[in-house]
């Protein structure tokens, strides 16, 4: 007897269809799985004939072969456990066939029987639904994760028989209720409790209004962490699609599944945009995303929110290099012997960092760094990726006195409507064309974006001779005063943007390489 | 002269040790051709001092001399005529001279201008402008080459148009520290760089403090700018002290741990700077006034007047201008970039402003 199984496997965040065949006939009695299968794979047979007989299920003394096809993609995951059982059974002929069409099985089993959750349920589903299938049948603990999926019939199961019943047509009810997943990312914390720090909050407001990337110069305690986690709180809200191709990446990294312990809902989707802050030992493979089958990094995890790197300089060079290729194409292509996969990575990073080891340059009555030490510190970061930061900006430590005023500072919903603004006049700006912020503007076409008037230019070239600029700052100043004269709905760069945009131009190497 | 060359690269034998010695055989020549049982007689020296003068005969003085030549660099020993008169007076004075450019006249009135190398904008001001006022009017201005105040005072004193010459704790011929390349070579043009150390040595840890004996020795007045509790710099004021020469102190704020050397000096009983032109009547030498603040005022709009008061001689990063003057930073940074270019104000670091002095 012959039976198929649809099934899938995940593929960066979308997934590769995948048929089990199952055939049982006379001859020795073994149970042999063929299709270029990885350990775990090959496991599945001891995992699915144990779990069987302990629902009370004897396989028959017959030969059973099980064949996974197409058989030049190499079968990695445990999610296959659940479709090679519901392919023997069917063989056997103990659940019908036809209920078997149309369906995608995947989740992993244990010899009790009991099914386990899986990672990266999302995308099989939401293809599957796309690919036309009529329902998927999913570990219990995964179901709320693929119903954000809508529009196909999600079944959880719990054990195997569970789905036999289910797959007979026996009435069967969903034991646990779907938990809510968007529940979760509510109470963000709001700009309106940061008093003080006009010049930060500006240019806070600024960056996302351009979608620059920022860079918090200032000693400890001056309150650069607290400000970069209200910084998603300003961005205009995830959009249906965005948080669709969020929810893939989350799936595939495990975090909305139910946790393993069967605690209540452990679900991670952030409704708002995510914000991540790794910690500075973090791995080229933990940023990037990487492993034998790789799995997405934080800077993945950020797709469509805040990364934040405290401390920059401590992170390792090699670490911080990878980001260079990701910021420009907004995906990281991961290649591995196992075969390459692609994750978005759209995120605005949001770095800070101390001006020394100590954290007083430049207040040189209290710094007691050297002038070797304190250019030791400030070059550990690579010169390419400060390029790719448009603003960068010093927060200073708060005195007391103004703590002790208690004042609120504007509110996040106020800011983010001036926000929402500034991204619909770029969007109208920049339709057609292959980028939609003011921070992509390709060098090329400054000059068609960003015009200045005659008047302008001579100011700005005082301005460049003063600080002796580079090419690359003068661009960069350029994009920011597009990015303030679209805060102030104008049409036109004018003079108080450029002088603003000054300000926000990257440390230079004069200001401690002086005499 | 090779003699004496000669003589200043023995090892093993102290400057005083040789001063005494040319004393006592006439010249360095004389002590050159003494043999070696005439050494073994010299009851000045010790046992291993005389074996050290032996060994040093048997070595080439003549190629290192004639290099010196080739580097531009002339010798001078003690008892030459070119050999400055203040430090001949010095019980420790160096044997021997390295000069790349000129020496100082020794006609002028020499002021040492020295600091710490970590220093404020305060100090910075404070050197730059002291060596420039004092340069301008013919005051020769030495000091080490460090980075921070030292570098001020030679870059204040060639702005000034005045000489200015620079006391190395290396040889002569190395820039030390290297990043002040610019104003090595500036110094060279117009004024400059001695060393009691042979071209080519590295600078030590050792050679610093031994360094600023003749600094102090070659001045009639020394100036610390700011240093901290245990500065190196004190070393200087210490010297100075020693040799009987006057030590003026820029005082500074009791909270601020760069002025703690200075406000020590000056506790002790050294002269207080209390402007440059102040301290030009000091000297005795004839001043002009300051630009007067009213006077700045009236060239000035209203809120450039306002952003020019709040901006003061200690660097004022744009957060706090923000809070005291109350303006947008739109305006603000448009203020302040009229007034960097029209030379009210200086950017000391990035936002971060002082007023010009």
């Amino acid at each position: 007897m012959y039976s198929i199984v649809s099934t899938a496997i995940v593929s960066g965040i979308r997934s590769i269809p995948v048929s089990v065949e199952a055939d049982v006939s006379d001859g020795m009695p073994v149970f042999e799985m063929v299709g270029f299968l990885s350990p775990e794979v090959r496991e599945a047979k001891e995992r699915v004939r144990t779990a069987l007989r302990n629902c009370g299920i004897m396989l028959p003394a017959k030969r059973i072969t099980v064949n996974f096809t197409p058989a030049d993609i190499r079968k990695s995951g445990s999610s296959f456990d659940l479709p090679v059982a519901a392919a023997v059974l069917a063989a056997l002929g103990l659940v019908p066939k036809e209920g078997l069409t149309g369906c995608l099985f995947a989740g992993e089993v244990g010899l009790s029987g009991d099914v386990k959750t899986v990672p990266g349920i999302l995308p099989m589903v939401a293809d599957a639904k796309e690919r036309g299938m009529r329902c998927c049948i999913v570990p219990a603990g995964n179901r709320s994760e693929a119903a954000l999926a809508e529009g196909i019939r999600i079944c959880g199961v719990d054990s195997i028989d569970g789905m036999i019943r289910l797959l007979r047509g026996d009435p069967w009810q969903e034991k646990e209720a779907p938990f809510n997943i968007e529940a979760t990312g509510e109470n963000t914390p709001d700009f309106a409790e940061i008093g003080g720090q006009k010049l930060v909050r500006r240019a806070c407001e600024t960056a996302v209004s351009g979608m620059h990337n920022l860079l918090l110069i200032g000693p400890p305690g001056a309150g650069k962490t607290m400000i970069a986690k209200r910084i998603p709180s300003i961005l205009p809200p995830l959009e249906k699609e965005e948080q669709m191709e969020l929810a893939r990446i989350y799936s595939v990294s495990g975090l909305l599944m139910r946790s393993a312990a069967g605690r209540t809902a452990s679900g991670l989707l952030p409704a708002a945009r995510p914000f991540r802050a790794p910690h500075h030992t973090i791995s080229v493979q933990g940023l990037a995303g990487g492993g034998a089958r790789p799995k997405p990094g934080e800077i993945s995890l950020a797709h469509k929110g805040v990364l934040f790197l405290d401390e920059l300089p401590e992170f390792q060079k090699k670490t911080l290099e990878i980001l260079r290729q990701p910021l420009e194409e907004k995906c990281v292509r991961l290649v591995r012997l196992s075969g390459s996969c692609e994750y978005p990575a759209d995120f605005m990073l949001v770095a800070a960092m101390n001006p020394c080891k100590c954290g007083w340059y430049p207040d040189m009555q209290r710094c007691t760094c050297s002038q070797a030490s304190v250019r030791r510190y400030l070059e550990r970061v690579s010169k390419p990726l400060l390029d790719r930061i448009d603003i960068s900006v010093e927060a200073q430590r708060i005195p007391f006195e103004e703590l002790a005023k208690g004042e609120r500072g504007e509110a996040s919903g106020e800011i983010r409507r001036r926000v929402t603004a500034a991204h619909q006049m770029q969007r109208e700006r920049y339709r057609g064309e292959a980028f939609s912020y003011n921070s992509q503007i390709p060098a090329a076409r400054i000059r068609e974006f960003c015009a200045l008037t005659r008047e302008q230019e001579t100011y700005m070239e005082q301005i460049y001779q003063r600080l002796e600029l580079s090419a690359r700052a003068y661009h960069k100043i350029l994009k920011v005063a597009r990015t303030l004269a679209d805060m102030d709905q104008e049409k036109r760069i004018e003079k108080r943007h450029l002088s603003e945009a000054v300000c926000y131009r990257g440390l230079d190497q004069k200001y401690w390489e002086r005499p | 002269m090779k003699e004496a060359y000669w003589l200043a690269n023995v090892r093993g034998i102290s400057a005083r040790k040789k001063r005494r010695l040319v004393e006592t055989a006439g010249s360095a020549r004389d002590v050159y051709s003494l043999t070696e049982r005439q050494i073994r007689r010299l009851a000045i020296l010790t046992a291993a001092e005389q074996d050290a003068l032996i060994a040093g005969k048997a070595c080439d003085a003549d190629r290192g001399y004639a290099a010196l030549g080739a580097q531009g660099i002339t010798f001078v020993s003690i008892g030459d005529e070119d050999y400055p008169d203040r430090l001949t007076a010095l019980p420790d004075a160096p044997f021997g001279l390295y000069v790349k450019g000129r020496l100082p006249d020794p006609e002028r009135k020499q002021v040492a201008v020295v600091g710490a190398r970590m220093c404020s904008e305060y100090g910075r001001a404070a050197a730059t402008e002291l060596g420039r006022t004092l340069a301008g009017l013919g005051v020769n201005i030495i000091s080490g080459m460090a980075r921070g105040i030292d570098a001020a005072g030679h870059e204040g004193a060639l702005a000034g148009g005045g000489y200015t010459c620079a006391v190395l704790g290396c040889g002569a011929d190395v820039c030390y520290p290297a990043s002040n390349r610019r104003l090595y070579g500036e110094i060279l043009e117009t004024g400059g760089v001695i060393s009691e150390y042979p071209p080519g040595t590295g600078p030590l840890p050792g050679y610093f403090p031994q360094r600023n004996r003749i600094i102090a020795g070659l001045s009639d007045v020394v100036i610390v700018v700011e240093a901290r509790e245990r500065s190196g710099s004190l070393i200087t004021a210490d010297c100075a002290l020693e040799q009987g020469k006057e030590i003026y102190a820029v005082p500074g704020r009791i909270y601020d741990p760069l002025s703690a050397g200075c406000n020590n000096l000056i506790r002790q009983g050294a002269g207080i700077i209390a402007g440059a032109e102040d301290f030009k009547k000091e000297l005795g030498l004839c001043g002009q006034t300051m630009v007067q603040e009213s006077f700045v005022n009236l060239l000035l709009e209203k809120n450039d007047r306002l952003v020019y008061s709040c901006v003061d001689f200690r660097p004022k990063n744009m957060e706090k201008l923000l809070d005291e003057t109350g303006l947008m930073l739109p305006e603000l940074a448009e203020i302040l970039e009229r007034l960097t270019q029209n030379g009210f104000i200086t950017e000391t670091f990035k936002n971060c402003y002082i007023r010009k002095i």
